[in-house]
């Protein structure tokens, strides 16, 4: 058995000094990673503003050609890492008194797993959207804000301290906002874009206390000090502070804010607001990981304290049930997908948490691909069907023509995200599942049925979907975006070569990614890439077999395909073969249905609990504070003098006889006292 | 050289009445162009390898039985606020061209006296000099509120005036309570700062603490620090927008100014001792100038309240007396005089188009005004303290300084009074900062198209001027120059941290040095008793 | 500079002085011409400067002189501009009575 505090942690002691001669000497220029979509962010930012400027319609391919050379250099960094790291200063930021914070780049095996992640998802996505965008207005618009996202994410990735990664984080979360508030005149994408700003802020604020924790701890903020004097302070063995304890806590509320974890989830589905490709980029892909990666790059700092990684494990494991609930009760399929994110990414936290950053790395890693399938499939629905996404009003898509390559990666990506055998969910999700039987925690052995529990309920609603969508009866009904007028039949507008390109790519990825990792644990590509990398850490020798049977991922693999073609089973007789029945069930259990369907009624909860007594304070403090006693004391102070004037007043009433006789009378007055003095 | 720089405005400004009202907007412009200008050749001039000390100086004798001599010279503290000062004027003033369309001669002169007062007030060296500057700035503001104001603009013009100014004569009384002492021990007057900030440092604790008391009183009304920010909102509320940017751009910062050159330094025990109580009355005001911005339904009391707030980060910073929380407060008492600054002259042009402030009568002005919406956006995201952007950096350092501030760092001791407590609570200012002015942008900028009645909008403005709706290369060339600043100190705040490192860890070795000096004379004092 | 002042011509000087200075303020307090009153103002002016230069001559120093150069100055600019004021209050309303322009209090 593995226990959390006993596991050990691999350094490679040459990792703290950059200048080191272990380091990687990079012959790629890779601030281009980040300057590359800068460029084009620019471009498509000027373009945006010069209204009725014909050559806004390159700026899809201005995007493609900045994010496609981010990730092409990306390749040929991870290529030139390969199991080392590398340092590489860009320019100084902020240096003042000790605090040091460059904008300078680490470079191990994770960052580039996360870089090629980012920027390829990233390339695909632009090429979709320069289809599926085109006609909107803010054609321009939407690709800089892409292209800033992609800026702001690799950045955040590339980072080599935590006030750089800050930088990154709140930068992704700008992006967010904006593309979330894409459709600026919908009241309520305004509203989630808001939403999920201040929401993330929470998070951030977490993260900003931590860094001056760590600061106070360490006396740095730079990735490489930091994990060399956790290692000194590890192997001294002398007592770890409470303080030390306590950064990990603050940085998990970052990563909870950003990766929509309980109990700060509740912008992630609202974020569906933005324009779909969004939200398979920003929303399922990227963006939401990052959280998963601050977890997985300070893991060192985790370790430290014997509480953290249990908390990680069960938030992401209440999550992952959660969400799932959620999920199972809605009717919009995007939005099933978004609760979906939240459950899966509580899954990634679980593995974190129990100490396989293996498995949730690689769960991140196939999640992308078969998640992004996922929305963009949504997404040519949307497209073609004018914005309707209610799954009552969709049925038997892949008989209709044109839209079989997008069933096809419809059908793959579901697999995947149920964990069919085979597929790449399969392996992720397994590994995971499998290290929260054997190691040991409190109540990690709970955690691990839960998960499969949860593996269940996922099978169930993503397959609700698709044999709801694509397969049974043909019958649609066109959404709000569609002006034909009555009368007119209803064509869908089947999605054209960019769009189904991008969706074989990914549905090939969904597949095969899982290859990538086969052989679990630190053997394999993947295992040996994270094993490499700053979230590495070391099962002590011998203790991994010992649970149920002799070899639990073996074990796992095959508990979770029962549980999954289970899930998958049940979804068939209900919404493919016998929907009647699920209506009946449904109004069965009416109350909880409903309760679920409105979300178990969380957003009520935060706006009556949150918003609306500090709301209520700021009319109090206005009001009654500035307006009523701080201007009233002002006012009181302005009537003295007033009051004073007015008793004298009369004394001045014109008469210039009157006022010599008292000038006289005041030197009188003074005479006399001087003279009685003297 | 720094004479020549307080005499550009002035003689630009004899220049603005001599010459027909037609001219004046362009006369002003040239003129504080020139200023700004002349500047740059002083920041050319000063030597930043030593920018601690006083430089650039000048001196002339005044009233030689007084000792008081009209002596000038900037650290790079000053200066870089001179700067600041010299390049919003020109802004301000650019800004202005179609807004005044009564009384202009006058405006652009009381503009350009505004100029020179406050730039008077940053290179005085003599504590006469400083302070009739410090007043003679209330006096053009006072009427460019008074006579170019909106519709409540004599209350508001006489509210700023008697609350600032009881405030100043408080402060005043303090600083002679000060040249009295220093005659009281050398038996001659004088106004030099240096000379007597040397004797306000090397009295009692309980002298510092009435001397610190006087001069808060009149900065803190200036800065303003809760409870005594009322006459702000009122003030920014009526006032004409390029008094708005001075205001919060240039005036608040005379308070901060005041408290980094006079209170630290003067009464270094007496502000070690009460920084705490310093440092809640901001972190108060933090939080409360957040939750009322959130629910005010005119913009620029919005705005208005939003500088409460951000100025409670900025002295908070001042008040953590370590290196990151003072040189964040200067990176502070800059950033927010170009951000805050660009927001009122954003929240000017829709002003000068629609003539309401309201927000229930303005939305979704992003579909028309799409430069205007970018620039807003930019600078809402700067205010908000998005890193990347200048206002992260000051903030971060102000909150970081706060949290630092008196722990051991890696178990060496470090300065300074408060501790993470200060800290953790400013900084869910940062959430509440992202609340409202994201509820801000969001009724203004975004959601559905839609502007206030104009059936009767139209005849109120006789004099108008047609501007486009969205902006016109002018306005863009106010905006722009602010836009690029903020985004370069955003990414290269070294060009300012690096210069103001000196003159900060001057004064935090100085004032810690005396709050030691102190606890150990009270120790010997006590075991003396004993 | 010539002898000093004694103390005898000093108190002549000083009776003078107060002599005139009475004369001016019970004109003043008792007169409601305009004019009058004003050159009764004249008149206590003139009292303290001859006080001044008497002082001056007692002490042996100019700056009881230099008072009255101080003192003859004020009263030039100051009579003009009584008189003018005067002049413009009769072309306003041709009375010259101080108790009818009572309501310039303010």
């Amino acid at each position: 058995m593995i226990s959390a505090a006993g596991a050990q942690l691999v350094l490679l002691s040459s990792l703290a000094s950059a200048s080191d001669a272990a380091a990687v000497r990079l012959n790629v220029p890779v601030e281009w990673i980040v300057f590359a979509p800068l460029l084009a962010a620019l471009l498509c930012g000027i373009l945006a503003l010069r209204t009725g400027d014909a050559r806004a319609r390159y700026s899809g391919a201005i995007c493609v050609a900045g994010i496609g050379l981010a990730f092409l250099t990306s390749v040929a960094i991870a290529a030139s890492v390969g199991y080392g790291f590398a340092h590489e200063t860009v320019f100084e930021w902020i240096r003042f008194d000790r605090l040091r914070a460059d904008f300078a780049f680490f470079l191990d095996p994770l960052t580039s797993i996360m870089l090629l992640v980012v920027t390829g998802i990233g390339t695909l996505v632009a090429v979709y959207a320069s289809e599926y965008m085109r006609g909107d207005r803010g054609y321009a618009r939407f690709f800089a804000f892409v292209s800033l996202f992609i800026v702001a994410m690799t950045t955040l990735v590339l980072a080599d301290n935590l006030i750089l990664m800050y930088l990154g984080w709140e930068g992704v979360g700008l992006c967010s906002y904006l593309l979330i508030g894409f459709y600026y005149e919908k009241p309520a994408a305004v509203a989630a874009a808001k939403k999920a700003f201040i929401v993330n802020r929470i998070g951030d604020l977490g993260f900003a206390l931590g860094i001056c924790l760590t600061y106070l701890q360490f006396g740095s903020v730079e990735f490489a000090v930091i994990f060399e004097q956790v290692e000194a302070l590890r192997t001294s063995g002398a007592e770890i502070p409470t303080a030390i304890e306590a950064i990990p806590f603050l940085l998990m509320l970052g990563a909870f804010g950003k990766s929509a974890q309980l109990p700060l989830y509740v912008w992630l589905p609202d974020a569906m607001e933005g324009p779909t490709p969004v939200s398979a980029l920003i929303h399922a892909a990227t963006m939401v990981t990052a959280g998963v990666y601050l977890i997985a790059r300070t893991l060192p700092l985790f370790l430290l304290s014997e509480y953290a990684l249990p908390t990680v494990a069960w938030v992401g494991c209440l999550t992952a049930v959660f969400a799932a609930t959620i999920g199972m009760a809605q009717y919009d399929i995007k939005r099933i997908f978004a609760y979906s994110t939240v459950s899966q990414l509580g899954y990634m936290f679980m593995g974190l948490g129990v100490l396989s950053s293996v498995g949730a790395t690689f769960h991140l890693f196939t999640h992308a691909f078969f998640k992004a399938a996922l929305f963009l499939g949504c997404g040519a629905v949307m497209h073609g069907f004018a914005g309707q996404l209610d799954l009552r009003r969709l049925s038997g898509l892949g008989r209709v023509p044109g839209w079989q390559i997008v069933t096809g990666s419809m059908l793959v990506a579901c697999l995947a995200l149920a964990g069919f055998p085979l597929t790449s969910g399969f392996f992720s999700k397994d590994m995971i599942l499998a290290e929260a039987f054997v190691t040991a925690g409190p109540g990690y052995r709970a955690i691990g049925w839960i998960g499969l529990l949860t593996a269940g309920l996922t099978a169930y609603y993503t397959f609700r979907v698709f044999f709801r969508v694509f397969l049974g009866p043909v019958h649609f009904t066109a959404g709000e975006e569609h002006h034909g007028g009555h009368g007119h039949h209803f064509h869908p507008h089947a999605p054209g070569a960019a769009i189904n390109v991008v969706l074989i790519v990914l549905g090939a990825g969904a597949i095969f990614a899982g290859w990538a990792g086969v052989g679990g644990g630190h053997h394999g590509w993947f295992g040996s890439m994270v094993h490499h990398s700053t979230a590495a850490y070391e099962a002590p020798a011998g203790a991994a077999h010992g649970g149920f049977f002799s070899n639990p991922h073996q074990w796992m693999m095959l508990a979770s395909s029962v549980v999954g073609l289970l899930g998958i089973g049940v979804a068939a007789y209900l919404h493919l073969y016998n929907r009647a029945a699920a209506e009946r069930l449904r109004r069965s259990i009416l109350p909880v249905a409903v309760l679920a369907g409105h979300k178990w009624c969380v957003d009520e909860g935060y706006d009556l609990l949150v918003r609306r007594p500090l709301r209520f304070i700021g009319h109090v403090c206005y009001s009654l504070g500035d307006t009523l006693i701080i201007n009233g004391l002002v006012a009181l102070g302005g009537a003295v003098p007033r009051l004073i004037g007015a008793a004298v007043r009369p004394m001045q009433n014109g008469r210039l006889q009157g006022y010599g006789l008292g000038m006289a009378g005041g030197l009188a007055t003074v005479i006399i006292i001087v003279w009685v003095m003297l | 050289m720094l004479l020549t720089l307080l005499l550009i405005p002035i003689l630009t400004a004899f220049a603005v009445i001599l010459r027909p009202a037609r001219q004046a907007a362009l006369i002003a412009t040239i003129g504080s162009t020139a200023a700004f200008a002349w500047s740059m050749l002083v920041w050319r001039a000063f030597d930043f390898g030593d920018s601690a000390a006083m430089q650039v100086t000048a001196s002339w004798t005044w009233i030689e039985p007084l000792g008081l001599r009209l002596s000038l010279g900037v650290d790079s503290i000053a200066l870089l606020l001179v700067m600041l000062t010299a390049a919003l004027t020109p802004l301000a003033i650019l800004g202005s061209w179609t807004a005044i369309t009564q009384r202009v001669r006058e405006f652009y002169l009381w503009m350009l006296i505004l100029e020179a007062a406050m730039l008077g007030v940053f290179v005085a060296r003599d504590l006469l000099v400083f302070y009739i500057a410090f007043e003679f700035t209330l006096i053009p503001m006072y009427f460019l509120i008074a006579v170019y104001g909106s519709t409540n603009r004599a209350r508001a013009s006489i509210v700023f005036f008697l609350y600032t100014f009881t405030g100043s004569i408080l402060t005043l009384v303090g600083l002679l309570y000060v040249a009295w002492a220093h005659w009281d021990q050398y038996g001659r007057w004088t106004f030099d700062i240096a000379a007597l900030t040397a004797t306000a440092a090397s009295m009692s604790a309980a002298q510092q603490a009435w001397v610190l008391l006087a001069l808060c009183c009149g900065f803190a009304v200036k800065v303003p620090l809760f409870p005594v920010h009322t006459w702000l909102p009122l003030a920014h509320t009526e006032a004409p927008t390029a008094g708005s940017v001075i205001l919060a751009a240039v005036l608040l910062k005379l308070g901060t100014y005041g408290l980094y050159r006079f209170a630290m330094p003067m009464c270094p025990a007496a502000f070690h001792e009460y920084a705490p109580l310093i440092a809640v009355l901001c972190i108060v005001g933090i939080i409360y100038g957040a939750l009322v911005c959130w629910v005010q339904r005119d913009m620029k009391r919005l705005i208005a309240y939003s500088s409460v707030s951000h100025l409670g980060f900025c002295v908070l910073g001042l008040a953590a007396i370590n290196a990151a929380g003072v040189g964040g407060s200067v990176m502070y008492m800059i950033n927010h005089g170009l951000s805050t600054g660009a927001l009122f002259l954003c929240v000017g042009m829709v002003y000068e188009r629609f003539h309401t402030r309201s927000l229930d009568e303005l939305g979704g002005l992003a579909r028309r005004m799409p430069v205007w919406t970018a620039f807003t956006i930019f600078f809402v995201l700067s205010s908000v303290g998005l890193p990347g952007l200048n206002g992260f950096v000051g903030e971060f350092l102000t909150f970081f300084g706060a949290f630092t501030s008196g722990q051991p760092v890696q178990g060496l001791p470090t300065g300074g009074p408060l501790g993470p407590w200060y800290g953790a609570i400013a900084a869910t200012g940062m959430i509440l900062a992202a609340i409202y002015l994201l509820y801000f942008a969001g009724h203004l900028v975004f959601g559905a198209y839609h502007l206030p009645d104009t059936s009767h909008a139209g005849h109120d403005d006789h004099a108008h001027v047609r501007l486009p709706r969205d902006l016109c290369m002018r306005e863009i060339a106010v905006l722009a120059p602010l836009a690029l600043l903020c985004f370069w100190l955003g990414v290269q705040p070294g060009a300012i941290l690096s210069r103001i490192e000196q003159p900060v860890s001057e004064i935090v070795t100085h004032v810690n040095a005396a709050a030691d000096r102190s606890m150990l004379i009270t120790a010997i004092d006590e075991s003396e008793d004993r | 500079m010539t002898e000093p002042l004694s103390i005898l011509a000093l108190n002549h000087y000083l009776l003078l002085s107060a002599v005139l200075f009475v004369i001016g303020f019970i004109g003043f307090l008792t007169r409601r011409n305009l004019i009058i009153m004003f050159l009764c103002t004249e008149l206590m002016f003139q009292a303290a400067a001859i006080a001044m230069i008497a002082f001056g001559a007692y002490h042996g120093n100019v700056q009881g002189q230099v008072f009255l150069i101080f003192i003859l100055t004020i009263a030039a600019a100051e009579a003009a501009l009584a008189l003018a004021l005067v002049v413009m209050l009769y072309r306003r309303r041709p009375t010259l009575d101080a108790e009818k322009w009572s309501e310039l209090k303010g």
